[in-house]
């Protein structure tokens, strides 16, 4: 079963389209969905989530119908939102026992579930604490345990890092690491933080401008640059022979310094070994010659920069007379 | 054997209906007042009243005097076990002696329990878990209800119930029996009402300051006015101006005694009124909690 297969599904705010023609489908595991602000990430979590119907399209998560049956499949998804979200007054394990009576557990087994996972998380000794005393990386910890506290298939993280320190968000990663781990459950990441997403997502999901540009493993998004190298060389005399001769044989050069070293994009069909021959051919000396690997943040700034598709105003946030 | 903690235990429970997130709702919301230790001040001056009426009602049974005195004592408190011509039911004045408490504690918590939840996101956390928006206002409104029929129509009732101890026979309530239905009816129409116009207002303003202006505004600049225009125009009509005697009004149509003529023509406006501005409010409130602003 897929976790997430939507079709065509499109959204606008009265005028503004927040969403257009998206089209997902994703295995279970781990997924980073990334994109700028405004680029249609939240609405897209809304309909994951089936707290808002598309215009146009539909399809499954988890196998539920995201407009039929919304209630049965946030029954399935945990949810930790951005914002604090916390109610006040409550201790730590009252919050989480409220999270899993609105999610429809017995009151008795959310309490005893509300421990359970607060220790899990780390919170156990401030279980009994009033929220308002909890620091910003207790408080995205405690959310964590309200998300999990009915033991979803699906955890849908936005921005489980927001605001922590380094030593807090290394902290909240390799719990988030540990918990999918050990779980095998599903985890659907939504941050800013390329690094969150490299460190725990094996497939990603690239949002721009309402459409996504980008979609798949992390290994496929890398291999669409297996044809770039990182290649240095030395001429006789200072010549510029072998840049011309790689040029003339269809290899681009991405940087355009004049230096005897280059990030090269080559044609498709080309093979390593031709940049030894052509150096032979010039008399040139191959001293470097490396696949470069590309990090996500610069797969993202590449992908987010080519190919956009006409700008889409950024959808609001608050006073949008549209709801399910 | 000891439990456990290091590892993630899964759950296989069954879930049960939303509907039991919207009472999960309203035991919260009694934490959130009831832990407040500020709103026990108002809290006190709501406990106040009811001993006053209750000490009455125990000196006014168990000490021998006449019949004149006990309705003179009575009437100085404005309180009758039985409805007169002249007097109203007493349990229902008790309860609008109690509004006052009433007003004030709604006023200082409509934004802990709801103005919070769309200031602090926690609109959120509630409307992404099973619960739908219909759920979650029931629960808002079920959970201000509580607070009101916990300092109106229950200390009522113990009034009822126990001036009927006193009397040390069951005549009382057989012959009165339609005191505490009244009670109850003007107990669901302060619900409602005040439930549904304190959880728009504090929807929208959100930050307790300008939800406590209004708010009072409403309540105590109305009735002024009402009072002036009443008394100006000797024309009784200008009390459909007030909100609590509108609610008054309303009701006395169940069960009520009619003290003034046109009174009953006059809770029928009063009652169309309150509807017209209940189902504005809800409009306005389901408006205002709409799915589309879940996340942001």
């Amino acid at each position: 079963m897929q976790l997430v297969d939507i079709h065509q599904v499109s959204r606008s705010y009265g005028p503004i389209r927040a969403l257009q023609d998206v089209t997902l489908s994703l295995e279970p595991g781990t997924i980073g969905l990334v994109g700028n602000n405004g680029a249609g990430k939240s609405t897209l979590l809304k309909i994951l989530l089936g707290l808002l119907p598309p215009d146009t399209g539909g399809g499954t998560i988890l196998g539920f119908d995201i407009c039929r049956a919304a209630r049965d499949l946030r029954g399935r998804v945990g949810y930790m939102p951005e914002a604090a979200a916390l109610v006040p007054i409550l201790k730590g394990v009252e919050y989480v026992t409220l999270s899993g009576d609105l999610y429809g557990m017995p009151h008795r087994d959310a309490k005893r579930r509300a421990h359970e996972v607060l220790n899990y998380v780390g919170l156990g000794e401030l279980r009994y604490r009033r929220l308002e005393e909890y620091s910003a990386g207790n408080v995205q910890r405690l959310k964590l345990a309200a998300a999990l506290v009915h033991d979803p298939q699906l955890l849908l993280l936005d921005e489980p890092t927001n605001g922590l320190d380094p030593a807090g968000r290394q902290s909240m990663l390799r719990l988030i690491d540990d918990l999918i781990s050990e779980t095998g459950k599903s985890l659907i990441l939504c941050t800013h933080l390329l690094g969150d997403v490299e460190r725990l997502c094996e497939q990603v999901v690239v949002i721009d401008r309402g459409t996504v540009i980008r979609s798949g493993t992390m290994t496929d998004l890398r291999q669409r640059i297996a044809n770039r190298f990182e290649l240095a060389w030395q001429e006789p005399e200072q010549g510029r022979g072998y840049r011309e001769a790689l040029t003339a044989a269809g290899v681009r050069f991405t940087s355009s310094f004049d230096e005897p070293r280059a990030t090269v994009v080559v044609p498709d069909d080309w093979t390593t070994r031709r940049f030894f021959a052509v150096a032979g051919e010039v008399g040139a000396v191959i001293t470097r010659l490396m696949p470069e690997e590309e990090d996500l943040s610069r797969v993202f700034f590449r992908v987010t920069d080519a190919g956009a598709p006409a700008p889409i105003v950024d959808p609001p946030t608050q006073d949008v007379a549209h709801g399910n | 054997m000891g439990i456990d903690i290091a590892h993630y235990h899964g759950w296989n429970g069954k879930l049960h209906s939303p509907w039991w997130g919207s009472l999960s709702i309203v035991r919260v919301a009694m934490l959130q007042v009831f832990r407040r230790k500020s709103y026990w001040v108002v809290i006190g001056l709501g406990v106040l009243i009811f001993i006053l009426y209750w000490s009455l009602i125990y000196i006014m049974t168990q000490f021998e005097m006449g019949a004149r005195t006990q309705t003179d004592v009575f009437r100085i408190f404005g309180f009758s076990p039985v409805p007169t011509e002249d007097m109203d039911n007493g349990y229902v004045i008790f309860m609008q002696r109690e509004s006052i408490a009433v007003m004030i504690l709604l006023a200082f918590s409509g934004s802990l329990l709801v103005g919070t939840d769309f200031r602090m996101g926690s609109l959120t956390f509630y409307l992404s878990r099973r619960i739908d928006r219909v759920q979650y206002i029931v629960g808002k409104l079920l959970a201000v209800s509580t607070v009101v029929a916990m300092m109106t129509v229950l200390p009522a009732l113990v009034l009822y119930v126990e001036y009927g101890l006193f009397t040390s026979s069951t005549a009382y309530w057989r012959q009165n029996w339609k005191l505490p239905i009244a009670v109850l009816s003007y107990g669901a129409v302060l619900c409602a009402v005040l439930s549904i116009w304190l959880v728009t207002l504090a929807a929208y303003l959100q930050r307790m300051a300008p939800i406590a202006i209004t708010w009072s505004s409403l309540f105590v600049m109305c009735g002024q006015l009402s009072t002036f225009l009443r008394e100006s125009s000797d024309n009784r009509d200008w009390d459909l101006l007030d909100p609590w005697r509108c609610m008054r009004l309303v009701g006395k149509l169940c069960f009520g005694t009619w003290q003034h003529p046109g009174e009953e023509t006059r809770a029928l406006w009063a009652l169309l009124l309150l509807a017209t501005t209940c189902a504005l409010a809800l409009a306005a409130l389901v408006r205002r909690v709409r799915a589309v602003e879940v996340v942001t």
